[in-house]
């Protein structure tokens, strides 16, 4: 009872321990969250099944259609789409939520309150209490966006070559829900929150600037993607329409001796008009080019940007873990204490 | 180094970058087994000075160890109750204590836990939030009393309470710190709350140490003198701590290796009066020569 306290090596069940108390204390927010997953799953699954089925035979009744009025179940269209928008979306925002609960829950209202220190001195140490935050909701995002993404895609695939109105592979919010991409966003929101709580130390403001930055980043990454992967490039004579459906990377004419050129503002594709032709012809140009990502690049595209969002989600966890060290120091250089 | 349960050189604390220093230049060394009074008006350094040992956050210049090494590598040994309780709002009471014990499996002690919240009229099921601060007081203190610490710290930690549960709760603190020996370091307004505990003092101002050592010791270095304020024979100026006209009797705060003048009454300060006199002092003279223990401390 006195001071023989067996001095055991601090190991697997005070990390348990911590691993239940971050459980105990977000609790709500896991229940939510798998709760969305399974609503959200729920609805992916009832747009690539029977939503899309009332839809493609909604379809199929237009498209044979001869006379006028024609009958076909509009409302199975529309309800389709809606239901595909909507769980799109749905999808899209986990990255936004995640740097925002991660900012404020998770990390900015414990440095605010004090419960943060109240963990370092039971016995957590910064670092570790930092590493068990990060790495239990990760898994946690991981998992839920990671399975989303994929009945994301299998709904999305559902619907091609059956519905005419079905969104294509290239269009942006469907890009980016149907792979690994919105996964490493979710995974960077996160980091990003974490940071953000640690910097801001107040639970609100990094509840309002997580997300921000999160967008931030996504709009990077929309800039700098389409230059992660070679892009293919296609030709086409000055009285045809571009060739080559995809991402864009940059369209214009080609001059006689190879150069390249923007479109002339207010004419685009059009040549066969007399100021538009007037102006082609000044710049010598003999078709039009058109470089792009065709279908074949989705998965290059995919696994280089979210090679690249793991990076910068890493390099941010790294940040809030090298500013929580420098704020509690655990291992300054040491300066002598003389005896 | 293991009759040392804190021991500070050269430390300093600024806040933000181009922010003040919290604490600057302090220097001293508490013995093991002490129970040590913070003692200082509000802004002084204590709060800053109660957390950098325990690890929370990092000193600007200077060293700080407690238990013989750097805070940050004792924790399991370190208890400290912060000035405003935090806790988890959203746990039960149980909740709280079952946390304190699933990280501290090898330490700690239910007893010591029960015992702190018994008192308090607690429904172990209540959620935290719902708690008044005396209770929450009680709750803080039973995570960090049952961890069976070696250094207990404790910044103002009765405050939320009334008078009966202060008393209840500092004999309790005592009877366990006694039976393992734990050294505690405990701010406080209250002089009269640690006149009967405290065997150490650490009297802090704008950020620094002013007075270091045994209660007993301290108060055996100083005299209060009490004489007519217009007689010729006026203390030796550089004797004077602080002293105090009323109507013609003038009070004066001695270091007791200067006898006081011919004529004058003197007596054994109070703990009070001996504070009180550090503390009003506008420019400090060097603390007397204090009792060997802490004299090498003193840079």
């Amino acid at each position: 009872m006195t001071t023989l306290v067996p001095t055991a090596p601090r190991g697997r069940s005070e990390l348990l321990a911590q691993v239940r108390l971050l459980v105990r204390l977000h609790r709500p927010a896991l229940i939510l969250w798998a709760a969305f997953v399974v609503a959200a799953s729920a609805l992916l699954w009832a747009v690539g099944g029977p939503l899309t089925d009332a839809s493609a035979a909604a379809w199929a009744e237009y498209n044979a259609c001869t006379s006028q009025p024609c009958a076909y179940d509009q409302d199975a269209i529309i309800r389709y789409r809606d239901a595909y928008t909507y769980s799109t979306l749905a999808l899209l925002a986990v990255p936004a939520v995640v740097a925002a609960w991660g900012g404020s829950a998770l990390v900015g209202r414990e440095v605010e309150n004090g419960t943060a220190r109240l963990a370092w001195t039971l016995g957590i140490s910064p670092l570790r209490w930092l590493a068990v935050k990060l790495a239990l909701p990760a898994v946690a995002v991981g998992v839920g966006t990671g399975l989303l993404a994929v009945f994301h895609r299998l709904a999305w695939s559902a619907g091609q070559g059956r519905i005419d109105s079905a969104t294509s592979w290239y269009s942006t919010a469907t890009y980016y829900a149907n792979g690994p991409v919105v996964v490493a966003l979710a995974l960077a929101g996160l980091a990003l929150g974490a940071l953000a709580g640690l910097l801001w130390r107040r639970s609100l403001a990094a509840l309002g600037t997580a997300p921000l930055g999160l967008l931030l980043l996504w709009g990077g990454l929309h800039l700098v993607a389409p230059y992660l992967w070679p892009s293919v490039t296609r030709n086409s004579s000055l009285s045809d329409f571009l060739p080559g459906a995809g991402i864009n990377v940059s369209q214009g004419v080609v001059d006689s001796s190879g150069g390249r050129h923007d479109l002339v503002s207010g004419c685009g594709q059009i040549y066969d008009v007399a100021p538009c032709r007037a102006a082609y012809d000044k710049l010598d140009a003999v078709g039009f080019y058109h470089d792009y990502h065709p279908a074949s690049h989705f998965w290059p595209l995919q696994l280089a940007s979210t090679a690249l969002l793991l990076i910068v989600a890493a390099l941010l966890a790294l940040a809030a873990f090298r500013l929580l060290k420098r704020r509690t120091a655990s291992t300054r250089p040491e300066v002598r204490i003389a005896a | 180094m293991t009759n040392t349960a804190m021991e500070a050189v050269e430390l300093g604390k600024k806040f933000g970058r181009r922010g003040k220093w919290g604490l600057r230049g302090c220097a001293f060394r508490l013995p093991a087994g002490c129970v040590c009074a913070v003692v200082g008006p509000n802004g002084a350094g204590k709060s800053t000075l109660l957390s950098l040992a325990a690890g929370l956050e990092a000193p600007t210049e200077g060293a700080l160890k407690a238990l013989g090494e750097q805070p940050g590598a004792v924790r399991a040994r370190v208890g400290y109750v912060a000035q405003d309780k935090p806790l988890y709002p959203q746990l039960t009471v149980a909740e709280t204590l079952r946390t304190g014990a699933e990280l501290n499996p090898a330490r700690w002690d239910a007893d010591a836990a029960e015992q702190v919240v018994a008192g308090g009229d607690l429904d172990p099921r209540s959620r935290v939030r719902s708690l008044s601060g005396g209770q929450r007081t009680r709750v803080a203190l039973a995570l960090a009393l049952a961890k069976r610490p070696e250094l207990l710290l404790l910044d103002e930690p009765m405050a939320d309470l009334d008078p009966l549960a202060r008393h209840e709760l500092m004999g309790l603190l005592m009877t366990r710190a006694a039976e393992h020996g734990t050294t505690v370091v405990m701010s406080s307004h209250v002089v009269a709350e640690l006149d009967d505990v405290c065997d150490h003092l650490l009297v802090m101002r704008d950020g620094s140490v002013r007075l270091d050592g045994g209660t007993d010791d301290l108060l055996r270095s100083h005299t209060l003198a009490i004489g007519p304020a217009d007689a010729a024979d006026q203390p030796a100026p550089h004797a004077v701590v602080e002293s105090r006209r009323t109507g013609r009797q003038l009070t004066a705060l001695l270091r007791a290796d200067e006898p006081a003048p011919e004529g004058w009454r003197s007596e054994q300060p109070s703990l009070e009066e001996l504070l009180l006199a550090y503390l009003r002092a506008p420019q400090t003279p060097d603390a007397p020569s204090a009792p060997a223990e802490t004299q090498e401390a003193a840079v």
